[in-house]
């Protein structure tokens, strides 16, 4: 329902739990270490400093709520959960953590439409990149501007601007991200083979998209070549991606009016038409959504599409795939790729002190290399995934070290990645009002999908309109 | 969970078995049995009287005020008539309207007539009326949701049941629910086989009902099956057959769990988008809850059109 | 909903049938319908009735037990086999463990449960709460009764679904007693109480009591509960159950209303249930899955199929 972007990412927390590096666990203990020797100003009271940028004083004693701990079918992950706040407690033994797991989603939209309404969020909470501003309009996260510092968040400087910077509104920061994710092309490197394709170089342009999806549909037995959504608002979803990819945009830089009429516009849509009518490359089936195309590339009867990377844990884990099957590379045109993640907010009218012991927490388990979310040796012995791409938002001398434990514990062939690594892709955020945007956008990607005579003039310039009166209606 | 205490208070209940001689005031005494009485008829009532104040009055006082205010970064504000013109701006409105009505028209067609000529034949029957009766109200037993996911499957037009039986016939195969021109009586379609047992038992209770000498006379005057159908069956059940069909439009005009299913809502180019649906798009996807009340201001208004009607109706036949 | 409908109506000629129905007495009283016996009793008649008749068995069979087949077997195919084209009418290999699968990982005796309780519960409070409103409102008569059954007949003009919105604010921040009510069991039990329907068939069925039975309860200084529990409740049997069939089946249905209110996955209903996990899990499981939900209601209907039906039609015109 919501943009599917944001719902995969949600599984991400779960591929990428937290585990124990002895490599990296030298360096990170080490700036841990330098992160508590900075925590002078501690003796000076008990309950706490005053002062927000102080980092938490080890003594205080305090207690957080906080969302998406693993649930108990997810035996592994809670272990490491628990045995992270196991190692967290040993420097802040009187800080309480009261995880509450969710057994399917960590964040459903119309569940957190609810908790947010009835402001009961936990203290801190776990949100999609684009729900800021739902979240500020329920009033209902804490700017925590003034608590994140190099001190409180020592690898700040290595995360990528625009990964922290989504959490920012009016220059007030509102949450520290979890994980992130960019849209690649995803392929069945099975299927390629079969086809005579070469699955480690998965096709670059959209030409070449369409030709090997056109080789692959001729492989018969339903298989489809492409997938592409139009249900769901995740069509326009993907037509936004697929349009950045291509150097166009969905809204212009003024954020009040459609940029997406053009040519760029025309080609995403006309090629996709050309693929299903004229090429039959995408199979009969369409108004498709997210799970969609996952449950066919999981089964064998889909060639590619456009996916993030947890896209193969969620396959693996739970539609019974296997790893080797899946090869990852970059959007077609590679000019700009859609980015999204998830972040924790803080709830509003929560104390210094557990917004200072929330900062150090989400510190501790999702931003430290070699920690947490980051500890790649554990993992792997924890036999939970290890070497996709993503979340990876580190930057510099943080994502060396990061880059290097992952190779080293991968679990899954992760030269099948290699396109998709080699080739970064600038991110580029949703646009505003993306729902309403995608619902627009959805009619003319099912038009084309499910129309032979589709006029993609006509469907671009009607969406046009309908996009700049939602724009104009802000 | 401690929920509000809404169970009737134990009514302080009048006895009327009172030996109360006082006879000289029985004004008073008259007065005093009023007042027990409505207590005690109070007291049951109140459970009701409360739910339906916290959970269907109260609301629909909430629905006005809502749909002229908004919410914008933490505060909550009148914005006047701009939700109601943001939802008639919506492109999205007029389209929703025009698939509720063809989705209402199609409904009747199939909905209402199907059932109804369904009961007329099995009406016949001598044997296996029993047996039909359970298989037409079959698929009312079974969760919407597998019903629905079922219909899914058949419509699929790669690998689905239905362009199987069409292709066997060979006529050409369809496209279903990925085709502006079909999407809404796919839809239908599967609404109508979900749904059509209770309107199918009504109707044959009503058939039942007729005299026979009706029929008798209608046959000493000559007239075929058709005008008996005509002239004696549907004056016969009118009554009830008008009450359903307001029924069905009040019912149908809010379709939302189907076309929700069957096409993720929205359907090729819009076309499944039905009213309700985009009250739910408003509100639970676009955290829009003023417009969301707006257009279910504008719905109410159509709907308490028809329901008018339907209480006119439904009076007069008490008569 | 369109069910409803018939049970409201008390078609004189619905009474005088079941009157010359029960007067017919054994020998299969079949009661004079649009085809004359004589006619039917000709060879020529004889054929076509045969003809038809066995044209009608077979295609409601195929069209109503077939998409079951198909539901039935689709489980225990692979999940190559399920999206083949052409499908197969019976699976190549036999595959029961996606229905264990299904158990496990769909969860579904808890969804089975949820639904269970949240039914059952809705039951109970609209029998206690929907009888006692409409005792109250039919033969204690209390000051402002017309007024408040006039409100809360109102509602019924009103559909659900307009209100969902509002009604939904409501459930998270409830008025007077601030509670949120989201994923908590009440959110569909008291809502479910405001279902002025049931309250007008209760209370229809209740004036047609006389009233000379309860005066003379009355003077033997029975308290109004007494009266209700002694008198009136059994002899409404026939209303209790079909207000109870009602009531189960509403919220068994519901998908919109307990989807909102009930998003954690541990609390959810079967319908909501199923439609959330369905993506994340491979077809031929999720077809085990929505045919092991099927089978409760299946089940049950198939045991009082009697008694349901009647209920439906028969009780229902009494009323």
């Amino acid at each position: 329902m919501r943009s599917a972007g944001l719902r995969r990412t949600r599984r991400i927390s779960r591929a990428s739990a937290a585990a124990l590096v002895t490599a990296l666990a030298l360096t990170s203990l080490a700036s841990c270490g330098t992160s508590s020797s900075k925590d002078d100003d501690s003796s000076s009271s008990s309950k706490g400093s005053s002062d927000p940028s102080a980092p938490l004083d080890p003594k205080t004693k305090v207690t957080i709520s906080i969302d998406c701990m693993p649930p108990a079918a997810k035996a592994a992950e809670l272990r490491e959960w628990k045995e992270d706040i196991k190692t967290f407690n040993e420097k802040y033994p009187n800080v309480t953590i009261n995880g509450k797991s969710t057994p399917g989603q960590c964040n459903e939209p119309p569940r957190f439409t609810a908790m947010l309404k009835g402001k009961s969020q936990p203290d801190v909470f776990y949100a999609y990149f684009s729900d800021l501003q739902q979240v500020l309009d329920n009033d209902g996260a804490e700017d925590i501007s003034a608590y994140v510092t190099d001190k409180t968040v020592p690898a700040l400087k290595d995360i990528q601007p625009q990964v922290v910077d989504v959490a920012r509104k009016d220059g007030k920061l509102y949450g520290l991200p979890t994980s992130n994710y960019t849209m690649g092309l995803m392929i069945n490197r099975k299927l390629f083979k079969q086809a005579g394709l070469d699955p480690n170089t998965p096709p670059a342009t959209w030409d070449e998209v369409r030709a090997a999806a056109k080789k692959i549909a001729g492989l018969g037995k339903g298989i489809s070549g492409y997938g592409e959504y139009s249900a769901g608002n995740n069509g326009g979803w993907h037509f936004a991606a697929t349009q950045f990819g291509l150097g166009g945009d969905v809204v212009d830089a003024t954020g009040k009016k459609a940029a997406f009429n053009n040519e760029t516009g025309k080609q995403v849509l006309q090629q996709l038409h050309d693929m299903r009518w004229e090429d039959d490359s995408m199979g009969k089936t369409q108004l498709l959504k997210w799970g969609d195309l996952q449950k066919q590339i999981a089964s064998d009867k889909l060639g590619m599409f456009l996916a993030a990377p947890d896209d193969i844990a969620y396959m693996v884990q739970q539609l019974g795939a296997s790893y080797e099957t899946f090869g990852l590379g970059p959007i077609p045109g590679a000019k700009g790729t859609l980015f999204g993640g998830n972040n924790y907010l803080i709830k509003k009218g929560s104390s210094p002190d557990q917004i200072k012991a929330a900062i150090a927490w989400l510190n501790f388990k999702n931003l430290t290399p070699g920690k947490g979310q980051f500890d790649w040796a554990r993992t792997k012995a924890d036999k939970l995934p290890v070497g996709l791409p993503q979340p990876n938002f580190f930057l510099g001398e943080s994502k060396t070290k990061d880059d290097a434990a992952r190779a080293a514990n991968a679990t899954m062939p992760v030269e099948n990645f290699k396109a998709f690594m080699d080739n970064p892709v600038p991110g580029k955020a949703e646009p505003p009002k993306a729902q309403e945007i995608y619902k627009i956008l959805d009619n003319a990607m099912s038009g084309v999908l499910t129309n032979r005579n589709a006029d993609v003039d006509k469907l671009l310039s009607t969406a046009e309109q309908q996009v700049n009166q939602v724009l104009a209606n802000q | 969970m401690s929920a509000p205490t809404l169970s009737p208070r134990k009514a302080t209940r009048p006895r009327p078995g009172h030996p109360g001689p006082a006879r000289r005031d029985s004004a008073r005494e008259e007065f005093l049995r009023a007042l027990r009485r409505n207590i005690s008829a109070h007291g049951f009532l109140i459970g009701a009287v409360l739910c339906f104040s916290l959970f269907s009055w109260y609301p629909m006082v909430r629905e006005f005020i809502l749909a002229f205010q908004k919410n914008e970064d933490g505060t909550t504000t009148w914005a006047g008539w701009s939700n109601l013109t943001y939802v008639f701006n919506d492109p999205a409105f007029w389209q929703a309207w025009r698939n509720t009505l063809l989705f209402t028209v199609l409904a009747l067609l199939l909905g209402f007539v199907v059932p109804f000529a369904v009961a007329v034949v099995l009406n016949e029957f001598r044997h296996g009326q029993g047996y039909l009766r359970l298989l037409v109200y079959l698929p009312v037993m079974l969760p919407p949701v597998a019903s629905v996911l079922l219909f899914k499957y058949f419509y699929d037009p790669g690998y689905g049941l239905f362009n199987r039986i069409l292709g066997i016939f060979h006529l050409p195969e369809q496209q279903w629910l990925q085709d502006t021109s079909t999407s809404m009586l796919s839809v239908v379609i599967a609404a109508t086989w979900m749904n059509m047992g209770g309107a199918t038992l009504i109707y044959l209770a009503a058939l039942q009902g007729i005299p026979g000498e009706l029929y008798e006379a209608a046959e000493l005057d000559g007239a075929g099956l058709l005008r008996k159908i005509w002239h004696v069956t549907i004056p016969q059940t009118r009554l009830i057959l008008s009450l359903l069909l307001l029924m069905q439009i009040i019912a149908t005009m809010q379709v939302f769990t189907e076309p929700f299913l069957l096409t993720n809502g929205a359907g090729p180019e819009g076309s499944t988008t039905t009213v309700v649906y985009l009250i739910y798009q408003y509100a639970f996807n676009f955290n829009n809850y003023g417009s969301a009340a707006a257009l279910g201001l504008v719905l109410l208004v159509v709907l308490a059109g028809f329901s008018a009607v339907y209480v006119r109706l439904s009076r007069s036949s008490e008569d | 909903m369109a069910s409803n409908t018939l049970v409201s109506r008390r078609g004189s000629t619905s009474r005088k049938s079941a009157r010359r129905r029960s007067e017919g007495g054994a020998e299969r009283a079949r009661q004079r319908t649009l085809i004359s016996p004589a006619q039917l009793g000709r060879p020529r008649g004889k054929a076509v009735y045969w003809i038809v008749f066995g044209l009608v068995m077979v295609v409601f069979t195929a069209v109503f037990l077939g998409p079951l087949y198909w539901m039935v077997t689709g489980g225990l195919k692979t999940t190559q086999e399920v999206v083949q084209s052409p499908p197969t009418a019976f699976p190549s290999s036999i595959h029961t463990e996606n229905y264990s699968q299904a158990w496990t990982v769909m969860d579904l005796s808890k969804l089975l449960f949820n639904t269970l309780y949240y039914a059952f519960g809705a039951l109970a409070f609209q029998l206690i709460f929907d009888v006692a409103a409409a005792y109250s409102l039919s033969k204690l008569r209390p000051v402002f009764g017309k007024v408040i059954l006039g409100m809360m007949l109102a509602t019924l003009m009103i559909p659900a679904t307009v209100l969902v919105v509002p009604q939904y604010l409501t459930v998270l921040d409830v008025p007077l007693v601030q509670r949120n009510l989201v994923n908590s069991p009440w959110a569909i039990w008291l809502p479910s109480v405001t279902n002025a329907f049931n309250i007008f068939l209760l209370k229809r069925f209740f004036d047609s009591i006389p009233g000379e039975l309860l005066d003379a309860a009355a003077m033997d200084g029975a308290s109004p509960l007494r009266t209700l529990r002694s008198i009136i409740l059994p002899i409404s049997r026939p209303i209790l159950g079909v207000v109870s069939i009602f009531a189960v089946v509403g919220v068994w249905k519901d998908f919109l209303w307990p989807m909102l209110t009930l998003p954690d996955p541990g609390k959810q209903t079967l319908n909501v249930g199923i439609y959330s996990l369905a993506s994340g899990v491979p077809e031929n499981v999720l077809i085990a899955a929505l045919t092991i939900a099927s089978i409760p209601t299946l089940l049950i209907f198939l045991l009082f199929q009697r008694n349901i039906m009647s209920g439906l039609t028969a009780g229902g015109l009494k009323g």
